[in-house]
């Protein structure tokens, strides 16, 4: 297990209640089950099909295997349509 | 132009170049005085909407004498002040597929420029922008938080690629309900011209496969690094499911502007007119279920204020039920910005509080409608 830096944008900041925290999961992760630990820790539901995942800045897709070090910052993005 | 790189062949580019910017507001309209100033030979202004008070804020080409007018015309008024020897088109027009076709099939645009405030009109241009071969500079902005990213580009992805599945329309906040602050959107309205200036003149250091996060509270620039297009993507991938432009509203379930619609959702014995309530002041119990920040800029007195989303979610039911219980009468008015949160609260206390004693009445039109038929000086947003 490791722990890792959430930084929230947009919604999901609005519905985890604050911009970064922390979270301990597993080392060797897909990407989905990671989307979902995060999802149902910090109640993202009404969210979860429209977000993207970075992990130190780089976009991750659902299908990869993430190998996770104490310390790496993971971003939840949900779009933003306002102009 | 005199900056390295740019130089006489650059303004020529410049000059013979064409773009379409979708949206005369907080995005656009920084956009467009600096590529008009730039000298970009064309530009065509798309928007349907007329200038509000509540826009002067952060659509800074548009002023107090301007209020009513349609805002592509405001802005091709300023714009040609600003430069004479460009062509302006203003489209007043509320995009939709039909058009958006009849647009990109009478000038090959170099850029778009995505100012729109709405998800249907995102994916609109994303589609319209891939099935034409023609970059597409997006912003957005919302709060003190904006995203900036160039889509359809040298092999990078599209919006699609990104988000395939549109946010379900109740997650979606618009400025109009939300806020801007001004300058979020002016920031990134700037950086888009930018963009589509490096992409005219072709320079490198473009934001496709970027994605820009700006943090407005914390002064603080990310760039999340993208892949390039997905080869699965329904509109730009190798075996595309998407080849003609859709119907993009019920593609999202939304509406292709930020408007928000009337809802009619309680019976007509429990509305009240904004004349009845005005009467009653003082004497009936009056809920505000605007959130705190609302009631705090303006409310009327003797009203109590009991947010719509800690009546569905926390204690506000109770609040509600110690209020009451307090005297005897039961009739309580509900009131809210517009008179569609009222109205959800009294269908959610039907649905939840049935054996109550309380008689919930909904105050048709909410505050617009007090501030529209009962007094003028009652501040509307």
């Amino acid at each position: 297990m490791v722990k890792v830096k959430l930084l929230f944008f947009a919604r999901a900041r609005e519905l985890a209640g604050r911009s970064e925290d922390f979270i301990t999961i597993p080392e060797k992760i897909t990407c989905v089950e990671l989307l979902e630990i995060i999802v149902k820790e910090r109640s993202l539901q009404e969210i979860q099909n429209s977000i993207i995942l970075s992990i130190n800045e780089q976009l991750y897709h659902t299908d990869d295997i993430v190998n996770l070090r104490e310390g790496d910052e993971i971003a939840v993005i949900p779009p933003l349509s306002g102009g | 132009m005199l900056v390295t790189g740019i130089g006489l062949s650059g303004q020529i580019k410049l000059k013979s170049s064409k773009v379409l910017i979708v949206g005369s507001g907080g995005l656009g309209c920084p956009s467009a005085v600096y590529l008009a100033a730039a000298g970009v030979g064309e530009i065509t202004l798309v928007d349907y909407d007329e200038v509000e008070l509540s826009n002067l804020h952060r659509q800074i080409l548009h002023t107090e004498d301007d209020l009513g007018e349609p805002k592509v015309q405001s802005a091709y008024d300023k714009l040609h002040c600003i430069n004479r020897n460009i062509r302006i088109i203003p489209v007043n027009q509320l995009l939709d597929s039909n058009r958006m076709k009849l647009i990109m099939s009478k000038t090959k645009y170099d850029v778009v420029i995505d100012g729109s405030d709405n998800v249907a009109t995102r994916y609109l241009l994303n589609d319209s922008c891939v099935l034409n071969g023609v970059p597409l500079v997006s912003g957005s902005a919302l709060q003190t938080e904006a995203q900036l990213t160039v889509f359809n580009h040298q092999n990078g992805p599209c919006y699609r690629c990104l988000f395939p599945v549109p946010p379900p329309p109740e997650t979606v906040t618009s400025c109009g309900d939300g806020g801007v602050l001004g300058p979020v959107p002016g920031v990134i309205g700037v950086l888009q011209a930018l963009e589509a200036i490096k992409i005219i003149v072709g320079l490198n250091g473009l934001l496709s496969q970027r994605l820009l996060l700006f943090d407005g509270i914390n002064s603080t620039f990310r760039n999340v690094k993208l892949r390039s297009r997905n080869p699965n993507c329904a509109v730009c991938g190798d075996n595309p499911t998407i080849t003609d432009l859709i119907d993009y509203e019920q593609f999202c379930r939304a509406s292709a502007h930020d408007k928000v619609g009337n809802i009619d959702i309680v019976d007509e014995s429990s509305n009240v007119s904004v004349q009845e309530l005005f009467k009653q002041l003082g004497k009936k119990i009056v809920i505000d279920v605007r959130p705190k920040v609302q009631f705090e800029m303006c409310h009327l007195t003797h009203t109590v204020n009991i947010p719509f989303d800690d009546i569905i979610k926390a204690d506000g039911v109770l609040k509600i039920q110690q209020l009451i219980n307090n005297i005897t009468v039961q009739e309580v008015y509900v009131i809210c910005r517009r008179g569609n949160d009222s109205q959800r609260t009294i269908r959610f206390l039907h649905d939840t509080h049935q054996d109550s004693m309380m008689d919930l009445k909904n105050v048709r039109g909410g505050l617009h409608a007090y501030s529209q038929y009962v007094d003028a000086d009652f501040p509307v947003f």
